[in-house]
Protein backbone atom coordinates (compact mmCIF):
# COMPACT_ATOMS: atom_id res chain seq x y z
CA UNK A 1 0.00 0.00 0.00
CA UNK A 2 1.45 3.44 -0.92
CA UNK A 3 1.61 5.28 2.15
CA UNK A 4 2.86 8.81 0.37
CA UNK A 5 1.57 12.07 0.84
CA UNK A 6 1.61 15.37 0.36
CA UNK A 7 4.75 15.98 1.85
CA UNK A 8 6.34 13.59 -0.70
CA UNK A 9 5.08 15.92 -3.40
CA UNK A 10 2.30 13.39 -4.41
CA UNK A 11 -0.62 16.13 -4.82
CA UNK A 12 -2.42 13.17 -7.22
CA UNK A 13 -2.17 10.76 -3.92
CA UNK A 14 -3.25 13.52 -1.41
CA UNK A 15 -6.96 12.64 -1.17
CA UNK A 16 -6.75 9.57 -0.92
CA UNK A 17 -3.93 8.07 1.37
CA UNK A 18 -3.42 8.67 4.67
CA UNK A 19 0.29 9.31 5.87
CA UNK A 20 1.73 6.36 8.61
CA UNK A 21 2.10 8.84 11.35
CA UNK A 22 -1.36 9.94 11.07
CA UNK A 23 -2.87 6.67 11.41
CA UNK A 24 -0.98 6.60 15.01
CA UNK A 25 -2.82 9.97 16.11
CA UNK A 26 -6.02 9.88 15.40
CA UNK A 27 -8.39 13.15 15.89
CA UNK A 28 -11.29 11.06 16.39
CA UNK A 29 -12.45 9.71 19.73
CA UNK A 30 -12.83 6.38 18.60
CA UNK A 31 -9.71 6.24 16.43
CA UNK A 32 -7.85 7.05 19.22
CA UNK A 33 -9.32 4.28 21.49
CA UNK A 34 -8.90 1.97 18.63
CA UNK A 35 -4.82 2.48 18.66
CA UNK A 36 -4.23 2.97 22.35
CA UNK A 37 -6.01 -0.76 22.72
CA UNK A 38 -4.51 -2.35 20.33
CA UNK A 39 -1.06 -0.57 21.36
CA UNK A 40 -1.37 -1.84 25.28
CA UNK A 41 -2.27 -5.36 24.00
CA UNK A 42 1.11 -5.18 22.04
CA UNK A 43 2.54 -3.66 24.97
CA UNK A 44 1.35 -7.06 27.26
CA UNK A 45 1.76 -9.54 25.08
CA UNK A 46 5.48 -8.19 25.32
CA UNK A 47 5.50 -8.43 28.93
CA UNK A 48 3.82 -11.98 28.92
CA UNK A 49 6.57 -13.03 26.98
CA UNK A 50 8.98 -12.05 29.85
CA UNK A 51 6.83 -13.42 32.70
CA UNK A 52 7.25 -16.62 30.97
CA UNK A 53 10.62 -16.20 30.78
CA UNK A 54 11.06 -15.73 33.90
CA UNK A 55 9.33 -18.69 34.94
CA UNK A 56 11.64 -20.56 32.83
CA UNK A 57 14.56 -19.16 34.49
CA UNK A 58 13.00 -20.23 37.87
CA UNK A 59 13.65 -23.44 36.32
CA UNK A 60 17.07 -23.10 35.30
CA UNK A 61 18.36 -21.70 38.61
CA UNK A 62 16.58 -24.57 40.27
CA UNK A 63 18.72 -26.93 38.31
CA UNK A 64 22.00 -25.04 38.52
CA UNK A 65 21.67 -24.60 42.33
CA UNK A 66 21.24 -28.24 43.45
CA UNK A 67 23.09 -29.96 40.45
CA UNK A 68 25.48 -32.59 41.40
CA UNK A 69 24.04 -32.52 44.88
CA UNK A 70 22.57 -35.58 47.31
CA UNK A 71 26.34 -36.67 47.59
CA UNK A 72 27.09 -38.41 51.18
CA UNK A 73 28.65 -36.22 53.36
CA UNK A 74 29.83 -36.78 56.72
CA UNK A 75 28.43 -34.20 59.35
CA UNK A 76 29.90 -34.95 62.83
CA UNK A 77 30.01 -37.63 65.46
CA UNK A 78 26.74 -38.79 67.08
CA UNK A 79 28.22 -38.45 70.57
CA UNK A 80 29.22 -34.84 70.24
CA UNK A 81 25.63 -34.69 68.84
CA UNK A 82 24.26 -36.23 72.26
CA UNK A 83 26.40 -33.71 74.42
CA UNK A 84 25.20 -30.71 72.52
CA UNK A 85 21.32 -31.35 71.83
CA UNK A 86 21.49 -30.39 68.07
CA UNK A 87 24.49 -29.87 65.66
CA UNK A 88 24.73 -27.60 62.68
CA UNK A 89 25.80 -28.42 59.51
CA UNK A 90 25.58 -27.70 55.47
CA UNK A 91 24.17 -30.43 53.17
CA UNK A 92 23.89 -30.38 50.02
CA UNK A 93 25.84 -27.72 49.08
CA UNK A 94 27.42 -25.45 51.64
CA UNK A 95 25.25 -22.37 51.11
CA UNK A 96 22.41 -24.61 52.15
CA UNK A 97 22.83 -24.26 56.21
CA UNK A 98 21.50 -27.43 58.03
CA UNK A 99 20.41 -28.54 61.87
CA UNK A 100 20.88 -32.34 63.17
CA UNK A 101 18.75 -32.95 66.53
CA UNK A 102 19.10 -35.51 68.98
CA UNK A 103 15.42 -36.36 69.82
CA UNK A 104 14.25 -36.99 73.46
CA UNK A 105 13.25 -40.83 72.45
CA UNK A 106 16.84 -41.03 71.22
CA UNK A 107 16.15 -40.77 67.19
CA UNK A 108 18.68 -38.24 65.65
CA UNK A 109 16.66 -36.17 62.98
CA UNK A 110 18.02 -33.38 60.68
CA UNK A 111 16.11 -30.68 58.76
CA UNK A 112 16.86 -27.51 56.42
CA UNK A 113 17.65 -25.08 58.97
CA UNK A 114 15.88 -22.30 56.12
CA UNK A 115 12.12 -21.32 57.66
CA UNK A 116 9.64 -22.06 55.14
CA UNK A 117 8.33 -18.63 56.02
CA UNK A 118 10.96 -15.82 54.88
CA UNK A 119 14.44 -18.04 55.16
CA UNK A 120 15.40 -17.39 58.33
CA UNK A 121 17.61 -19.79 60.42
CA UNK A 122 15.67 -22.32 62.58
CA UNK A 123 16.87 -23.19 65.92
CA UNK A 124 16.45 -26.04 68.56
CA UNK A 125 14.73 -25.15 71.60
CA UNK A 126 14.37 -27.80 73.62
CA UNK A 127 11.99 -26.41 76.70
CA UNK A 128 9.46 -26.36 73.13
CA UNK A 129 10.83 -29.52 71.87
CA UNK A 130 10.82 -28.38 68.58
CA UNK A 131 12.69 -25.77 66.17
CA UNK A 132 11.99 -22.26 66.79
CA UNK A 133 12.64 -19.28 64.49
CA UNK A 134 13.11 -16.35 66.37
CA UNK A 135 12.43 -13.94 63.17
CA UNK A 136 8.65 -14.63 63.60
CA UNK A 137 7.94 -16.97 65.89
CA UNK A 138 7.48 -19.71 64.37
CA UNK A 139 7.18 -23.09 65.91
CA UNK A 140 8.41 -26.53 64.21
CA UNK A 141 7.32 -30.21 65.70
CA UNK A 142 10.89 -32.58 65.60
CA UNK A 143 8.70 -34.05 62.63
CA UNK A 144 9.63 -30.93 60.92
CA UNK A 145 5.77 -30.03 60.91
CA UNK A 146 4.80 -26.30 61.27
CA UNK A 147 2.89 -26.24 64.55
CA UNK A 148 3.24 -22.51 65.79
CA UNK A 149 3.89 -18.93 64.00
CA UNK A 150 3.68 -17.74 60.12
CA UNK A 151 5.04 -21.09 58.57
CA UNK A 152 2.35 -23.31 56.49
CA UNK A 153 5.31 -25.10 54.98
CA UNK A 154 7.46 -28.24 56.79
CA UNK A 155 10.96 -27.86 56.43
CA UNK A 156 12.83 -29.87 54.02
CA UNK A 157 13.84 -33.22 56.00
CA UNK A 158 17.73 -34.50 55.10
CA UNK A 159 17.92 -38.11 55.50
CA UNK A 160 20.91 -39.43 57.44
CA UNK A 161 22.59 -42.35 57.98
CA UNK A 162 24.85 -43.43 60.97
CA UNK A 163 27.81 -45.85 60.34
CA UNK A 164 28.79 -46.81 64.04
CA UNK A 165 29.75 -43.05 65.72
CA UNK A 166 29.62 -41.18 62.70
CA UNK A 167 27.06 -39.13 61.12
CA UNK A 168 26.35 -39.25 56.81
CA UNK A 169 23.49 -36.74 55.18
CA UNK A 170 22.69 -38.86 52.53
CA UNK A 171 19.89 -36.75 50.85
CA UNK A 172 17.26 -34.86 50.56
CA UNK A 173 13.35 -36.01 51.22
CA UNK A 174 11.53 -34.22 48.21
CA UNK A 175 9.29 -31.57 48.63
CA UNK B 1 -21.24 -0.24 11.70
CA UNK B 2 -17.74 0.47 10.90
CA UNK B 3 -14.84 -2.15 10.53
CA UNK B 4 -12.72 0.26 12.97
CA UNK B 5 -15.84 0.45 15.70
CA UNK B 6 -15.87 -3.66 15.42
CA UNK B 7 -12.03 -3.22 16.42
CA UNK B 8 -12.36 -1.06 19.09
CA UNK B 9 -14.97 -2.98 20.97
CA UNK B 10 -13.37 -6.17 20.15
CA UNK B 11 -9.72 -5.34 21.14
CA UNK B 12 -11.45 -4.13 24.36
CA UNK B 13 -12.31 -7.29 25.16
CA UNK B 14 -9.06 -8.55 23.93
CA UNK B 15 -7.46 -6.00 26.35
CA UNK B 16 -9.57 -7.48 29.50
CA UNK B 17 -8.43 -10.89 28.50
CA UNK B 18 -4.92 -10.67 27.99
CA UNK B 19 -4.65 -8.22 30.96
CA UNK B 20 -6.06 -11.05 32.92
CA UNK B 21 -3.68 -13.61 31.52
CA UNK B 22 -0.61 -11.46 32.29
CA UNK B 23 -1.92 -10.88 36.07
CA UNK B 24 -1.92 -14.87 35.95
CA UNK B 25 1.04 -15.19 34.91
CA UNK B 26 2.41 -12.88 37.70
CA UNK B 27 1.14 -14.99 40.38
CA UNK B 28 2.67 -17.74 38.50
CA UNK B 29 6.31 -16.15 39.08
CA UNK B 30 5.49 -15.18 42.37
CA UNK B 31 4.57 -18.37 43.29
CA UNK B 32 7.51 -20.24 41.00
CA UNK B 33 10.36 -17.62 43.23
CA UNK B 34 8.79 -18.50 46.57
CA UNK B 35 9.22 -22.31 45.42
CA UNK B 36 12.49 -21.76 44.23
CA UNK B 37 13.24 -20.44 47.50
CA UNK B 38 11.65 -23.03 49.70
CA UNK B 39 13.21 -25.86 47.48
CA UNK B 40 9.66 -27.02 46.35
CA UNK B 41 11.42 -27.77 42.97
CA UNK B 42 8.58 -29.76 41.89
CA UNK B 43 6.26 -26.97 41.36
CA UNK B 44 8.42 -24.98 38.96
CA UNK B 45 7.84 -27.21 35.82
CA UNK B 46 4.22 -26.66 35.71
CA UNK B 47 3.97 -23.18 36.48
CA UNK B 48 6.30 -22.34 33.27
CA UNK B 49 4.61 -24.74 31.14
CA UNK B 50 0.93 -22.75 32.06
CA UNK B 51 2.26 -19.34 31.84
CA UNK B 52 4.11 -20.53 28.30
CA UNK B 53 0.42 -21.20 27.06
CA UNK B 54 -0.76 -18.12 28.27
CA UNK B 55 1.90 -16.42 26.37
CA UNK B 56 0.78 -18.38 23.54
CA UNK B 57 -2.69 -17.79 23.78
CA UNK B 58 -1.71 -14.15 24.17
CA UNK B 59 0.94 -13.92 21.01
CA UNK B 60 -2.12 -16.00 18.91
CA UNK B 61 -4.53 -12.82 20.34
CA UNK B 62 -1.86 -10.14 18.75
CA UNK B 63 -1.33 -11.48 16.05
CA UNK B 64 -5.08 -11.94 15.21
CA UNK B 65 -4.63 -7.72 15.90
CA UNK B 66 -2.24 -7.52 13.43
CA UNK B 67 -4.64 -9.15 10.95
CA UNK B 68 -7.23 -7.03 11.79
CA UNK B 69 -5.07 -4.18 11.09
CA UNK B 70 -4.05 -5.13 7.61
CA UNK B 71 -7.48 -5.67 6.59
CA UNK B 72 -8.65 -2.62 8.47
CA UNK B 73 -5.94 -0.56 6.47
CA UNK B 74 -7.21 -2.23 3.20
CA UNK B 75 -10.80 -1.43 3.96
Amino acid sequence: MNTLDEEDGCAGCKATVTPKWRQDFPIEWEGDHYVSRREMVKFLTLGSLLLASANWVTVVASRLLHRGSYVNRYIGSASALDQAGSMLFRYPTDGDPCIAIRTPEGKVVAYSQVCTHLSCAVVYDKAENGLFCPCHHGLFNLAGQPIAGPPTRPLPRVQLEQRGDQLFAVGMEAL
Amino acid sequence: MSLRRQGTTLFSAMLAFVGAAVVLQLWLLTVSMEALLSGAYKTLIPAATGSTVLLLINAGLLRYVFRFDRDAHGE
